[in-house]
């Protein structure tokens, strides 16, 4: 431990830390752009620099490590004037065109330069001209006039995904980053770029123009795209009450603490939801014949009760099928075997989850689900499904189909249960599949969801709803509550939501 | 005239081969080094030789070795700054052009001292013939058994290798030149931690620039206190002055540290041309502050000229008589560090660019009554705020051109 004094005020702090970090832990924060909490410091925006006794000059904070004794101000004016010049360097080609800029509102050079004083320009010169639109990666446009030359997207290519598709090129102040040889940014974890850039440089294409940032609500959730568990924050727009569409899902992005990592996630988990959310599904569907009804859905629950009820009623429930993926949360495996045990016979349950992708060798698992353990803690006799089997076995068939509205094969799964008399599908997308099913649910995406994961690590994950789900849909919990509750075979049991 | 040492038997006519440097004596200082002296001896003759550095900084050379952990099994390194980018200054090439077994002796003594098995010679782009030259001295060297494994039978070993540069003034400052020699783009590293703990290749490494090493065989041979003889009591030795701009006898001049700037500019270099008058002098390099002629009878080492507020440098002594125009040279100043920063940081970066704008701006026709004090106001928010010294270097120059001749440039 080492006793020092920042801004008058005594501390007692572990060795080893940077005056800045130092400094945040006492919640005396520091401005910065090039230093970032997850990669090494760089020492070269020159915002973070404070005084400390006995040094000529003004410090960078990031890069200089306590020393027992050492006394340190963060706000001395000269430290002040430090800032304000670096702002006003940074400033002086930056256009100002924050009106039309995307990282307007959660900008770092905007903040600071309202901390720093809203001083007018004294930069009399032609600004430089860069380019403006051009395309780094899938998804990543970059803005070279914006751009501060802090290095973290180079710093992150080069030292966490290790690809180093980015670099610096030029010296002085025609310095520029860019790729290599016009080679995009190919790393699954590109969108980190967007988040990491501390100003409008780097803009995601798949988020840009469509919200500005401060209309929108961040709600933490977890990631359900595979089992690593990534702490997110899902960015909800309210919606204007004259323009219904503005509101949903605007943004998926790591939280501070998303692993241990780091606050990364990869693109999978990024930007995923927006082909989900291209093809929701909304409304209970039932295909009765060549037309396709559309009916209530306490109708529908009522047709399909008396069904399950006619095959209890000559003791044959054990042809009633579920077949579920372990995306469903600990407490939707409660209301699955409180499903179960609503009957006598038990319903047959069968497990069938997309198939493993293999994961990478930094955060993607190999499971694409998020609650493969949770399911085999849930104590429900999991098996999985044999592709040949629940032909000659089931007469009402359930298929949960998961968030990609896919478990594997389900075309030619189709074809050998064709002979089954009744089958419904869950998904919260439409599928191909859709018609070759008697009813469709539309139900919930994870993030729709309140509830808990058992991750990779065997750690338990809660979460909470970010918003309700769409129109007619529920969770995969809620239907399988109404519809036990259909059949007029027991009360309701309460369960997740 | 003072003693020489370094240049004593410099031929005109091209670089000493192994067998006349010998011939003359050379070698002896390392043949006496590996024969007869432990490495704590070398080390402890050149610290009391107070050597300081002739790169720039004027670090004492002894101390910067001591900071070499001796305990460590990893290898070290040597990285001889042969970079010369320093406007003004052309001494360096001098001893390559001349002398390159000079500075291989030198290299073999100090690798001997800190326990470096491989030394790299950092050339700077432009020199390329240099650079051709320093392979064969090296070797010649080595067939002569002065450089390689077993060298003079001591059971000492040392390699040496050649690498040029790109012509970047950056990779002279020395963690930049380590960027550079592993391949990296060329740009100042975070100290700390500094070369001696974690330089080349992540090994403690000691870099020097090509004089200071030149200066090892005389002091090994003659000693400490010849060398101290030679020039002041906390600064030793002679020093190669590159004189050069509105002077009769342009070129380098040995003489001995601490002799007065005037008495180098008019009586070695022969004084300015017929019908010109002395203006302004740079003492040590284009980074170092202007002096006026009233201010030339400072003494040209370490101490001294900072306390002219000045600074010694490189010792490249630019010379401007009075039919030069001081906006001419801040144009010529803000053009080459605009040019020559490595945009690393923020403050140089756009510092050296935004002055290099207002400057050229003004130079056009577009000047602003308040110009002047803006440029110093951008140079004072540079100096001591950069992530090296290049802002320093940059702003330095600026400032002491607005506060000498404000009224010129003003006119």
């Amino acid at each position: 431990m080492a006793e020092i004094t920042i801004d008058g005020r005594n501390l007692e702090v572990a060795d080893g830390l940077t005056s800045l970090v130092a400094a945040e832990k006492a919640g005396i924060s520091i401005p910065h752009f090039c230093y970032h909490p997850a990669l090494a410091p760089e020492g070269t925006c020159r915002m973070c620099v404070v005084d400390i006794e006995g040094a000529a000059k003004p410090e960078p904070s990031c890069s200089t490590v306590i020393r027992d004794g050492m006394k340190i101000e963060t706000r001395s004016p000269r430290v002040v004037e430090a800032r304000r010049n670096v702002l006003e360097f940074l400033l002086a080609d930056h256009p100002i065109d924050c009106p039309i800029c995307d990282k307007a509102g959660e900008c770092r050079l905007q903040d600071y330069y309202r901390d720093y004083g809203f001083f007018s320009s004294d930069f009399h010169e032609q600004k430089k001209r860069r380019s403006k639109i051009l395309k780094i990666g899938e998804r990543l446009i970059l803005d070279r006039e914006r751009c501060i030359l802090c290095t973290r997207c180079v710093r992150f290519l080069r030292d966490v995904t290790k690809t180093g598709e980015m670099g610096v090129f030029e010296r002085g102040d025609n310095s520029e980053i860019g790729v290599a040889d016009g080679v995009p940014v190919a790393t699954a974890y590109s969108g980190n770029l967007v988040d990491l850039c501390p100003v409008g440089a780097i803009t995601d294409a798949a988020f840009r123009f469509r919200t500005r940032t401060w209309f929108l609500d961040p709600k933490p959730s977890i990631c359900p795209f595979c089992a690593r568990g990534c702490r997110v924050d899902v960015d909800v727009h309210p919606g204007f009450a004259r323009y219904p569409e503005t509101g949903g899902i605007l943004r998926v992005r790591p939280r501070p603490d998303a692993t241990p990592a780091g606050p990364w996630i990869c693109d999978v988990g990024r930007y995923a939801w927006i082909e989900i959310e291209s093809r929701r599904a909304r409304r209970i569907v039932w295909n009765k014949g060549a037309a396709e009804a559309v009916l209530s859905g306490d109708k529908v629950f009522s047709i399909l009760g008396a069904k399950i009820r006619a095959l209890s009623e000559s003791g044959r429930t054990d042809r009633l099928t579920l077949v579920l993926h372990s995306g469903l949360t600990n407490e939707e495996w409660a209301d699955v075997k409180a499903f179960r045990d609503g009957f006598n016979p038990r319903p047959k349950i069968r497990l069938a989850d997309p198939p493993d992708d293999g994961g990478d060798d930094f955060l993607r698992t190999a499971e694409r689900m998020p609650n493969r353990r949770g399911a085999a803690e849930a104590g429900c006799d999991l098996q999985p499904l044999d592709p040949g089997e629940l032909r000659e076995d089931t007469d009402i068939l359930f298929v949960f189909a998961g968030i990609w509205g896919d478990i594997g094969d389900l075309e030619r799964r189709l074809e050998v249960w064709r002979t089954i008399r009744t089958k419904a599908l869950v998904s919260p997308v439409l599928t191909a599949s859709d018609p070759l099913f008697d009813f469709v649910f539309p139900c919930a995406i994870p993030y729709e969801k309140s509830g808990s994961y058992i991750g990779f690590d065997g750690r338990r994950r809660e979460f909470t709803a970010v918003r309700p789900a769409p129109e007619e849909a529920e969770s995969e919990g809620e239907i399988l509550r109404s519809l036990l509750a259909a059949c007029g075979l027991g009360a309701r049991t309460p369960g997740g939501s | 005239m003072a003693e020489k040492y370094l240049t004593r038997s410099f031929d005109p006519a091209g670089p000493r081969s192994f067998k006349t440097y010998a011939d003359t004596g050379g070698y002896s200082g390392a043949r006496k080094a590996l024969a007869e002296m432990t490495p704590a001896m070398v080390m402890g003759e050149v610290k009391a030789a107070h050597l300081r550095g002739r790169g720039g900084a004027g670090f004492p050379a002894g101390l910067k070795w001591g900071f070499i952990p001796q305990a460590s099994p990893a290898p070290k390194y040597l990285c001889v700054n042969a970079d010369e980018g320093e406007p003004g200054t052309f001494k360096d090439r001098y001893i390559l052009a001349h002398d390159p077994h000079l500075l291989l002796e030198g290299v073999v003594i100090v690798s001997y001292a800190v326990g470096i098995h491989k030394a790299y010679v950092y050339v700077r782009g432009e020199y390329e013939e240099l650079a051709r030259r320093l392979e064969e001295a090296i070797s010649e060297a080595v067939s002569q058994g002065a450089l390689g494994e077993n060298i003079f039978g001591s059971g000492f070993s040392l390699n040496v290798l050649v690498h040029r540069g790109a012509g970047a003034y950056i990779c002279g400052e020395e963690t930049a030149l380590l960027e550079s020699l592993e391949g990296y783009r060329g740009q100042p590293r975070l100290k700390p931690p500094f070369p001696a703990s974690v330089g080349l290749f992540g090994n403690s490494t000691v870099i020097n620039n090509v004089e200071t090493l030149a200066n090892l065989p005389g002091i090994i041979l003659h000693g400490a206190d010849w060398f101290l003889g030679l020039g002041k009591p906390k600064d030793g030795g002679t020093r190669l002055y590159s004189v050069s701009g509105s002077v009769v006898k342009p070129g380098v001049y040995e003489l001995p540290t601490g002799t007065s700037l005037r008495e180098i500019i008019f009586t070695h270099a022969g004084g300015l041309a017929p019908g010109r008058t002395l203006k302004a002098v740079i003492p040590g390099g284009l980074s170092s502050a202007i002096l006026l002629p009233g201010e030339i009878d400072v003494a040209m080492d370490c101490d001294s000229l900072a306390a002219a507020g000045s600074m010694i440098g490189s010792a490249g002594i630019i010379v401007i008589d009075d039919g030069v125009s001081m906006k001419t040279v801040l144009d010529r100043v803000t053009k080459f560090y605009a040019h020559e920063s490595c945009g690393q940081c923020t403050p140089c970066r756009v510092g050296t660019s935004w002055i290099r704008r207002i400057v050229r701006r003004m130079n056009g026709g577009g000047r602003r009554a308040d110009d002047l004090d803006r440029i110093a106001r951008l140079a004072e928010a540079m100096k001591g705020r950069t992530f090296c010294p290049f802002g320093d270097a940059a702003a330095l120059p600026v400032l002491a051109l607005i506060g000498k001749f404000r009224t010129e440039l003003e006119g």
